[in-house]
């Protein structure tokens, strides 16, 4: 398979799973979430009593407007999930090319000077 | 308390522990980085893009372990195969930061905590099994496939365990005993290990069958062919 239609198809499957398949995701908490919330009694995803290490967790410190991967100005929960996804994944690529882009460009100009 | 929450959140682990582990993770991913740059020629870039947005991606991918408990990707095993320890942390770390800084999930706070044991432990806690397994087994789909799947089962127990450290150092035991705590992280991260494992070798598996040069774990042999040959990489 060629290089960019590699790329490419990869691309898609990742938009797929974030803007599609996380729809399906499992809401229950996860290994550490769970763990952390034993002791407590939870309903829809609060905690209604008991004691658990996870009370003592405050609020994170940014929250922002993609918080909970969802788009507060999103009304509807399920497009704003779907497009915190697509959105991230976008992100997620253009900032980690683009990280590693400099460092395999400062490595060039490196051995570019040793050279010269 | 939010609805999708994935790592370590505000005030679980006290402050000097999580600056310690902030301190101590800066100065490993320092490291990758300098590692990471000898290998990377600008034909990797994208594909370690591609690699950090799947990671992103996948990790929203909750499945149900047991009743009431998910588990998700964490990647390290994933990007450790396919791009090598260095690479393969900075493209966890990536993520890791952008869920803190954009998606309130994980603390900031806690940045040092999550990357040490998401991106530090998981991925070269992998890159080592993935090395031992492969000098036994044989270069092909199933050998590679064995090979990532008990890599990514180790990774994902041992990051668990890095928290089970840092909650023994800096945390407050509340509802249930440190050991009883202990237990239940390693043994829930277990099945979440084999969640990850079923997914990173169909990923690894799938690349290598159609692009095995852009495997690192392969070092640029080919599945079935050429098997015992390790070339030393850079």
């Amino acid at each position: 398979m060629k290089t960019k239609r590699f790329l490419l198809a990869g691309v898609l499957v990742t938009l797929v799973l974030a803007g599609f398949v996380s729809l399906f995701a499992s809401a229950s908490p996860d290994g550490l979430e769970s763990v952390l919330l034993t002791g407590c009694d939870t309903a829809e995803g609060e905690i209604t009593g008991g004691t658990c290490v996870l009370q003592a967790a405050g609020d994170h410190e940014i929250g922002g407007a993609f918080a909970d991967y969802g788009i507060a100005f999103v009304d509807n929960e399920i497009l704003g999930a779907s497009l915190a996804g697509v959105l991230g994944v976008l992100l997620t690529l253009a900032v980690a090319t683009g990280l590693f882009w400099l460092l395999a460009r400062g490595k060039r100009t490196e051995s570019a000077g040793e050279g010269a | 308390m939010s609805d999708l929450a994935l790592h370590i959140p505000t005030d679980v682990i006290d402050g000097p522990t999580s600056l310690v582990a902030a301190l101590i993770a800066a100065l490993l991913i320092g490291l990758c980085v300098v590692r990471a740059r000898r290998g990377l020629d600008e034909r990797l870039v994208p594909l370690a893009g591609l690699a950090t947005a799947f990671i992103f991606a996948a990790q929203m991918l909750n499945f149900p372990i047991a009743a009431g408990v998910s588990g998700h990707l964490l990647g390290g095993a994933l990007a450790a195969a396919l791009l090598g320890p260095w690479l393969g942390a900075l493209c966890v770390t990536v993520v890791i930061v952008i869920q803190a800084l954009l998606f309130a999930d994980g603390a900031v706070t806690a940045l040092g905590l999550n990357v040490a044991n998401m991106a530090l432990i998981a991925t070269f806690c992998a890159y080592g099994v993935l090395v031992l397994a492969l000098k036994v087994l044989p270069r092909t789909r199933w050998g590679l496939g064995a090979a990532v799947f008990a890599a990514s089962v180790v990774s994902v127990v041992a990051a668990s365990a890095g928290f089970v450290l840092q909650f023994w150092i800096g945390g407050e035991e509340v509802g249930q005993s440190f050991g009883a705590m202990a237990a239940a992280i390693l043994g829930t991260h277990v099945l979440v290990g084999v969640g990850e494992a079923v997914i990173t070798a169909g990923a690894v598996t799938a690349v290598a069958l159609a692009r095995p040069d852009l495997v690192h774990a392969l070092r640029g042999t080919r599945l079935a062919q050429n098997p015992r040959t390790l070339k030393e990489h850079a």
